[in-house]
């Protein structure tokens, strides 16, 4: 569904992704793994088509990013930040009626069809209650799932998440990843950059790990978060455990 | 109904402007006369206060700062510059024969756009290196001093001649007291054009409020909505300094006292902005008429000395609330 070739990103003289290899399917949450500064959300970003990438391309169902307007690419794929800048008193049902910008043509004045999506975002991410409250005023947790129901709202077939669960505590953490299987099995693309490699490996189907810009594995979410892989990336020991699936161990 | 309220207070200070002034209504002779040069007045203010209600909104929307306005950005001090380079170009030119059928107040505005849009891309190429609330005011603040400075120059030279010293005193310190038909009949082209653009600007301005990568990823295109709110905003800046002169803090205090009534939205804010800095110039007008000084105090000074205690007052707020 989202597929990346060769991709090669440069900051201030430094590859920060080097000729990455990437593919997410429909219908399941595939997740990109790896320590810190690895390049994990730079790659998330450009595959949004948010970065200016040197060399490669990314594609979606077979369109090329690079060749799609931003009206184009912005319903085809939606991204949720890890943060976000908004602070303004802005009511949570225009926050979300702000994911059908690119579906609104001439004055912007929202169709049935944008009422309707809007209304079935915020069924979605379980925030109907939330609607009339303003933005700023929400916990982080809320504020998370109000970012999910806008990038649902715009009816994108790949929703890319740059570490939807940081700062979430566990209940809400398990909940959003719940709603985000739930969501795969509607038959959206789900992408999530993750740091539990517990939570990954529970909750997607799929994994990529990378350090250093460089892809080091990818595939079942169970083959990539294994002993050698995790070992070379991170430098810590995983040990299979019948009860819990696995543990860390300390550093190898 | 709060947009009713907004235009009753209009009518209100409209009403009370053109009642109140030097000159004897009474006087079936000058009554016509007195109205006429009121009128005129009034609508110059509120212009000039409707564009700077608006210039207002829309630039906070665009730094995603409350605390942002054409005059703590600089723009107001470039429009100003702007226009006294063109008010001594046009003497100049004027006494060699040149352009003198061109009245000075038909190439004012041209000067104040060209001011205005000169700050707003020099502010433009900071903020573009990622400079925060407080670079941001320290920018604004460089370039004010800056055009101040070489508006200041400027004005001495003026000084040679009389009538035109005079003209760019008055026009650098703010009023309306030589505001006839013809800067209204200029204005209003400007004004209403801006005013509506800036309107149809207001949605992705909207969205752009979450930031930059986020706005471009719901399908906002960043820099085309980035280059024309600026230049919206340069005209509306520029339409009220050709008017009024170096007006402050009038897009500042506007926007940010009906945002709690209006609600964040730019379509909402916008029409709400033009009422209502329509309704605050015409009152500080108002004020500086009625004011017990021996000659009438200009109007910058007005707003000035409302505006710079609530800009103090909303800096610690939002210094407080963590918004810087």
């Amino acid at each position: 569904m989202i597929e990346a070739r060769d991709l090669t990103v440069t900051r201030d003289g430094r590859k920060v992704l080097d000729r990455v290899a990437f593919h997410a399917a429909a219908g399941e949450v595939t997740s990109i793994l790896g320590p810190n500064g690895a390049g994990k959300s730079t790659l998330l970003a450009a595959l949004a088509g948010l970065l200016p990438i040197e060399a490669g391309e990314v594609s979606i169902g077979g369109a090329r990013l690079g060749e799609l307007t931003a009206m184009q690419r912005a319903r085809r794929v939606a991204y949720v930040p890890q943060r976000t800048e908004l602070r303004s008193a802005l009511q949570v049902e225009t926050v979300v009626s702000h994911g059908r910008y690119a579906h609104q043509a001439g004055l912007g004045r929202p169709g049935p069809a944008d009422l309707e999506a809007v209304e079935d975002a915020l069924r979605k991410a379980d925030v109907l209650e939330l609607r009339g409250r303003r933005f700023d005023h929400l916990s982080t947790g809320e504020q998370r799932r109000v970012l999910l129901a806008r990038a649902l709202a715009t009816q994108a077939e790949v929703i890319l998440l740059d570490e939807p669960t940081a700062a979430l505590d566990v209940r809400h953490a398990l909940e959003l990843h719940a709603l985000l299987e739930a969501l795969a099995d509607d038959g959206l693309c789900l992408v999530a950059v993750l740091h539990g490699l517990d939570a990954a490996r529970r909750h997607t189907r799929r994994a990529t790990l990378i350090d250093r810009g460089v892809v080091v594995a990818a595939g079942p979410s169970d083959e990539v978060i294994a002993p050698d892989f995790v070992r070379a990336v991170y430098g810590v020991e995983l040990v299979e455990d019948a009860a819990l699936g696995f543990r860390l161990g300390g550093p190898a | 109904m709060r947009y009713l309220v907004l235009a009753a207070a209009l009518a209100a200070v409209a009403t009370l402007s053109l009642l109140v002034g030097p000159g004897d209504l009474g006087d079936a002779a000058l009554r016509g006369t007195f109205l006429s040069l009121r009128a005129a007045r009034v609508s110059g203010a509120m212009l000039a206060g409707g564009a700077l209600g608006a210039a207002g909104a829309l630039v906070q929307g665009l730094f995603r700062n409350p605390l942002a306005s054409p005059s703590i950005l600089g723009t107001t001090a470039g429009a100003s510059f702007g226009g006294q380079v063109v008010l001594l170009a046009h003497a100049s030119l004027a006494s060699a024969g040149w352009l003198a059928w061109v009245a000075p107040e038909m190439v004012l505005p041209i000067g104040c756009l060209t001011g205005a849009f000169v700050s707003l891309a020099v502010l433009l190429a900071f903020v573009r290196r990622g400079a925060d609330l407080l670079s941001l005011l320290l920018i604004g603040f460089a370039l004010t001093s800056l055009f101040l400075a070489l508006g200041s120059f400027l004005t001495t030279l003026a000084q040679e001649r009389y009538e035109l010293g005079r003209a760019v005193v008055a026009f650098t310190l703010g009023g309306l007291g030589g505001v006839d038909w013809t800067h209204v009949r200029l204005a209003i082209p400007l004004v209403a054009v801006a005013v509506v653009a800036g309107w149809l600007w207001g949605r992705p301005l909207d969205v752009l409020l979450a930031g930059e990568m986020e706005a471009a990823s719901l399908g906002v295109d960043v820099p085309r909505t980035r280059r024309w709110t600026i230049a919206w905003v340069g005209v509306l800046t520029a339409a009220a300094v050709a008017i009024g002169g170096n007006i402050a803090f009038v897009g500042l205090v506007v926007p940010h006292a009906l945002r709690p009534f209006f609600g964040a939205e730019h379509r909402r804010l916008i029409p709400a902005a033009v009422l209502g800095g329509a309704t605050f110039l015409g009152a500080c007008d108002l004020l500086a008429r009625v004011l017990p000084t021996r000659v009438e105090a200009p109007l910058g000074v007005v707003t000035g000395l409302i505006g710079a205690p609530l800009f103090l007052l909303l800096l610690v707020r939002t210094r407080r609330e963590g918004v810087a």
